[in-house]
This record gives structure tokens, sequence and C-alpha cells, in this order.
């Protein structure tokens, strides 16, 4: 049943479920291999080197041509500093008029990318989130893409590491890292009245982790922090804001009807979903801050 | 009276910020370059900084700049030694330890 089938033929064995191709193994293994027609093998060195002048030619042009696009582009802009500029328009003026009184967010810049914009912070964290991920599935560690030699490296590293006294960074570490973490704790929770928020604050806190790690190792980071909880702290964050702002776009982008108190602002409790979405963002961010480090000094978490 | 300490302090964490980002870029090995970056970081910032609570506007931002002194007192020299330590552990090339080359 080698010879070529109609398409139909081919469509009707197929349903039936019959082999398409008998000796499928044998038929691969036997049939003419396609000429490679690779365009790349066409430009190697000597060939490069024989049209120097006209690769000279082309390299100036192409960027001539890019310089005229770019030039022309700026030619195109509107004059630095005018009022009538399209970036001062009736957005701006809104968000700082009624941004308190709409957020209930005394800092304009945690009420805009976390309640205005909140759709493109979430993106932002999914990316983080993704970053991570594929670091894990690059880097992390297992029983399919680990072999006897580098396990015994690891082996032979752990001891040293263990051997290895740090008086002085072990202590620094112990005064330090704990300030640093309620240092980011602060910025978190006050993101919505004063500078900063989850992203500048999470990675306050995932320098502290990186300082704890690096003094006492990875065997200490694991009593409260493995990979379990990683993986638990990020899906739970993702998900929660997910929910949150789930929440404010069925019941309309006001939340018409079922309004989240805001408080007064200024105060601790206010702004709505601005603080538990603070929070949200905060424990990814510390979260994949400590996750890099950790893959990629031991590939593992 | 006291703008003219406050002054003084900080040209001279200044000048010692200018010292050390020369020592980075005139020094060949680690060690030594190590050395003048820790020096801007520790007297360079802490100059400046008493500047600054001279020049203070009230008690708690003095306070502050102090925590932050305390900090950078405690970090900076820590990072250096964890670094310096590192390279002693890790560098067998005994020439450019010894004799700089």
């Amino acid at each position: 049943m080698n010879e070529k089938k109609t398409f139909w033929k081919h469509l009707q064995a197929w349903v039936d479920g019959e082999e398409v191709i008998l000796d499928a193994d044998k038929y691969i293994v036997s049939r003419p291999k396609r000429e490679k027609s690779d365009w790349r093998s066409h430009f190697t060195m000597e060939y490069v080197k024989e049209h120097r002048k006209l690769y000279m030619f082309l390299s100036i042009a192409i960027s001539v041509l890019f310089i005229g696009i770019m030039l022309g582009v700026v030619n195109g802009l509107p004059e630095f500093g005018n009022p009538h500029n399209p970036a001062n328009n009736e957005v701006m003026e809104r968000y700082l008029e009624s941004g308190i009184e709409e957020t209930g967010a005394t800092n304009f810049v945690a009420g805009m990318i976390l309640d205005y914009r909140a759709f493109d912070t979430f993106a932002e964290a999914n990316v983080l989130f993704l970053a991570v991920m594929c670091a894990v599935i690059l880097l992390k560690k297992d029983s399919k893409n680990y072999c006897a030699q580098e396990e015994q490296e690891k082996y032979e590293d752990n001891i040293f590491d263990e051997r290895e006294k740090k008086p002085i960074l072990q202590m620094g570490g112990k005064v330090l890292a704990p300030l640093v973490i309620l240092y980011g704790i602060y910025v978190i929770l006050n993101g919505h009245l004063s500078p900063g928020g989850g992203f500048s604050g999470g990675s306050i806190i995932g320098a502290g982790l990186i300082l704890y790690a690096s003094a006492y190792g990875q065997k200490k980071m694991r009593t409260f922090f493995t990979f379990r909880t990683f993986t638990a702290i990020s899906v739970g964050c993702l998900l929660t804001y997910c929910a949150c702002k789930t929440y404010s776009f069925f019941t309309g982008a006001n939340h018409v009807g079922f309004a989240i108190p805001k408080g007064t602002p200024g105060d601790i409790l206010s702004g709505g979903f601005i603080l538990p979405l603070n929070i949200c963002v905060g424990l990814i961010v510390a979260c994949t801050m400590y996750g890099f480090f950790a893959l990629f000094t031991k590939g593992d978490i | 009276m006291r703008e003219v300490i406050a002054a003084i302090f900080m040209i001279a964490g200044l000048v010692i910020f200018l010292v050390s980002i020369l020592g980075i870029f005139r020094f060949k090995y680690v060690l030594n370059r190590m050395h003048a970056a820790a020096l801007g970081d520790t007297l360079g910032l802490g100059f400046v900084i008493i500047g600054l609570i001279i020049l203070g506007i009230n008690v708690f931002a003095s306070l502050k700049l102090f925590l932050i002194i305390l900090f950078f007192w405690m970090s900076g020299p820590i990072a250096t030694h964890s670094i310096a330590k590192v390279e002693i552990l890790t560098n067998k090339n005994f020439e450019e330890r010894v004799r700089e080359k």
C-alpha cells in the first residue's frame, strides 16, 4: 500500500481506523531524503569577502534609510511643551481632578495602575509569573534532566557550603533581613497612601529573602519557603487578583449597585480593592525575585 | 553658621565620592577596586548624611537619616567582605593576587 492514494481514500482509511501506510517505520527509513535547501549556506565567509563593496554599500544604504524614517517621524512629532499636545487631554484632567473621589487612593499612581488600568497591571503580574515559570522549566533540577555526575557535584557543593562558616554574613543577615522585609511590607501596605506599592515593595521583600538565603543557605530557607508554597502563593495571588477584577468588570466599571466601600481617603483601610490588589502584586513580585535567585544559583527552590 | 558647617560636611563627602570613583577606574585588581568602592559607600555617604542631619528640618527627618547611615554601614561592609572572601577562595592566580599582574 505504498503507492500514493487520493486524498479521499486517505481520509476514508483514516476514518475506518486502518493504518494508512503499512510498515510506516520502514517506509520512513527507506523513503528518499528531501534535498535540504538552506539559504544560509549560500552566504559563506568567502562569498561575503568577495562582495565586500556591495555589503558596504548595502549597510550604508539601509542605515541611511532608517535614519531618514526616524528623522521623518521626529519631524512629524508635536512641538515640545505645547499645551494642545495630544498627551494633555481630558484623561489626565479626569485622573487628577476626580481621582481621589473615584478610587479613594491619595496616591494617584496607585489609583491609576490598580483601579483605572487594573487589567494592564494584571497582565504585568502574569508576565512576571510566566517568566519565572519559564526559568523553572529550563533550570529546575529533577530526575529527568539530571545525571549522576551533576548530582555528585551538587552533593559536594552542599558539603562545602555547610562547612563554610560565614559569621559576619550570618550576623548581618540576622539583623538586616527582618528589617528589610518589614520595610517592604510597609511599602506595600502604604501603596495607596504614599509613593510605593506592590512592585517596589515586592522587590524589597525579595531582596530581604535573598539576603537571608545567601546567609543561611537553602536548607534553612526550605523550612518556610518550598516550591509548594512558591506555587501556592503565586497562583493564589493571581487568582485573587483575577477574581477581584472580574467582580469589578461584571458589576460595571464603577461597581454599579454593588459598591466596595472606599473609606475616607488617607486611612490605611481605604481605596476599595487597591490594598488587596497591592498585596497580591507584592507577593507575586517577591516570589518571582526569590525564585530567580534560587533557580540560577542552585537550580531548585 | 549651621549652613556653612553642613556645606563643609557635604563637600567633604562629595570629594570622597570623587576619589572613590577615580579609584574604581584606575585600579586593576578586584580587591583594590573594592576598597575604593567601599570608601564611597561608607565614609562619603556618612559625611553627606551628617551634613543633611545638621541641616535637618525636624527631629524625625534626622532620625530617619541616621537610620540610613546605620543601614549602609552595616550592609556595605558585609557585602564587601563577602565579595572579598569569594575572590580569595576562588582566584588561584598567585601573581595576580600578590603582585597585581
